[in-house]
C-alpha cells in the first residue's frame, strides 16, 4: 500500500525562506537514501510557498481564480514523499524518524506536524470502478511510466 | 516547470474512513486525466483515502507524537493530486480550471521545487 506523507507548511515555508540549511539538507538526504535503501520511497517533492501558487474555486457551474498566499488555508502542505510500505504502522514509523524531529539537526526549530495519508488504489474500488474505466485508468498509468 | 495541483473536496475532512468518490464523477475525471495525458503534461496523480483513515506525526521538543484521524479542527482537506509539467503557472491555471470539478471543490496549485530553485551556498535556516 501507497501513503502520502506530508511535511506541513509553517511561517517559515510561507516566507518562502530562509532556505534549509546545509546541515538539514544533508540530514534529509541521508533520510532520503535510507528510504530509497529500505526499497519504501518512490517519489519525494518540495512545494513552493502558496504566494507563487493560485486557488481555483468552482461553485455554480462556474470557476474564479485566486492568486496566492492563501491566508484562510490553513492545511497548506510544505513538500511530502510517497511511500510504498506494508501498512499504515510503517508510514507512521518513517514519518516519525523524520530529520529535525528529534533536535539533532534544526528543522523548524523541531516543531513541526506531518500527515500520513493513504493513497486510493484501483484495488480499493467496488463495482462501480468498471473494467473499462480499470483499463482506462492502467493504460493512463503505463503512460506516465514510459515516459519517465 | 512543475505544477502540483492539490483538489480539495468540500467536507472531505469529515469524510468516514471507506468514503469514495461519486463513480459518475470518477469517470469524468478519468476523461479529463487523459486529456492531461494527451496533452503530454500528465506526470503523476494520485487520490487519497480521507484523513480518518490517516494519521498525524507531531513534533515537539524533540519526540514525536501521533494522533490518528480525523483531526477535529481541519478546515478542509487533500483528497488528490496532480503532478504536471507546464510552461507556467498561466498554464497551470489554465488546465486546473478545466477540472471537471463539483461544487464547492477547490483546486489548489503549487510550483514544486527543481534542484535549480537552490543555490550552492545554501543560507542557514
Amino acid at each position: 500500500m501507497r501513503f502520502m506523507v506530508a511535511i506541513r507548511a509553517n511561517t517559515t515555508t510561507e516566507a518562502g525562506g530562509p532556505m534549509p540549511s546545509t546541515e538539514l539538507l544533508e540530514a534529509m538526504g541521508k533520510f532520503n537514501e535510507e528510504m530509497v535503501k529500505a526499497g519504501v520511497m518512490l517519489s519525494a517533492e518540495g512545494l513552493h510557498p502558496s504566494s507563487k501558487g493560485a486557488l481555483v474555486k468552482f461553485s455554480g457551474g462556474k470557476h474564479r481564480v485566486i492568486d496566492g498566499p492563501f491566508a484562510e488555508a490553513k492545511e497548506l502542505i510544505a513538500g511530502f514523499w510517497i511511500l510504498q510500505v506494508k501498512s499504515k504502522e510503517e508510514a507512521i514509523d518513517w514519518a516519525s524518524r523524520c530529520p529535525g524531529g528529534h533536535g539533532e539537526v534544526d528543522h523548524f526549530g523541531g516543531e513541526f506536524d506531518i500527515e500520513v495519508r493513504q493513497v486510493f488504489e484501483a484495488e480499493d474500488f467496488g463495482a462501480e470502478f468498471t473494467p473499462e474505466l480499470r483499463a482506462q485508468e492502467e493504460r493512463l498509468r503505463d503512460q506516465i511510466a514510459q515516459k519517465k | 516547470m512543475r505544477f502540483m495541483m492539490l483538489m480539495i473536496p468540500k467536507g472531505y475532512e469529515k469524510a468516514a474512513p471507506g468514503t469514495l468518490p461519486d463513480p459518475k464523477a470518477v469517470a469524468a475525471m478519468m476523461k479529463y486525466n487523459e486529456s492531461l495525458q494527451k496533452a503530454g503534461i500528465l506526470l503523476g496523480l494520485d487520490g487519497l483515502h480521507p484523513p480518518s483513515a490517516g494519521a498525524r506525526v507531531s513534533f515537539s521538543g524533540g519526540k514525536p507524537s501521533v494522533t490518528d484521524g480525523p483531526f477535529a479542527e481541519a478546515k478542509e482537506a487533500l483528497g488528490g493530486y496532480w503532478m504536471i509539467q507546464v510552461r507556467s503557472r498561466e498554464e497551470a491555471v489554465e488546465w486546473a480550471s478545466r477540472c471537471p470539478a463539483s461544487d464547492n471543490e477547490v483546486i489548489e496549485i503549487r510550483q514544486v521545487f527543481e534542484m535549480s530553485d537552490f543555490p550552492s551556498d545554501t543560507s542557514a535556516r
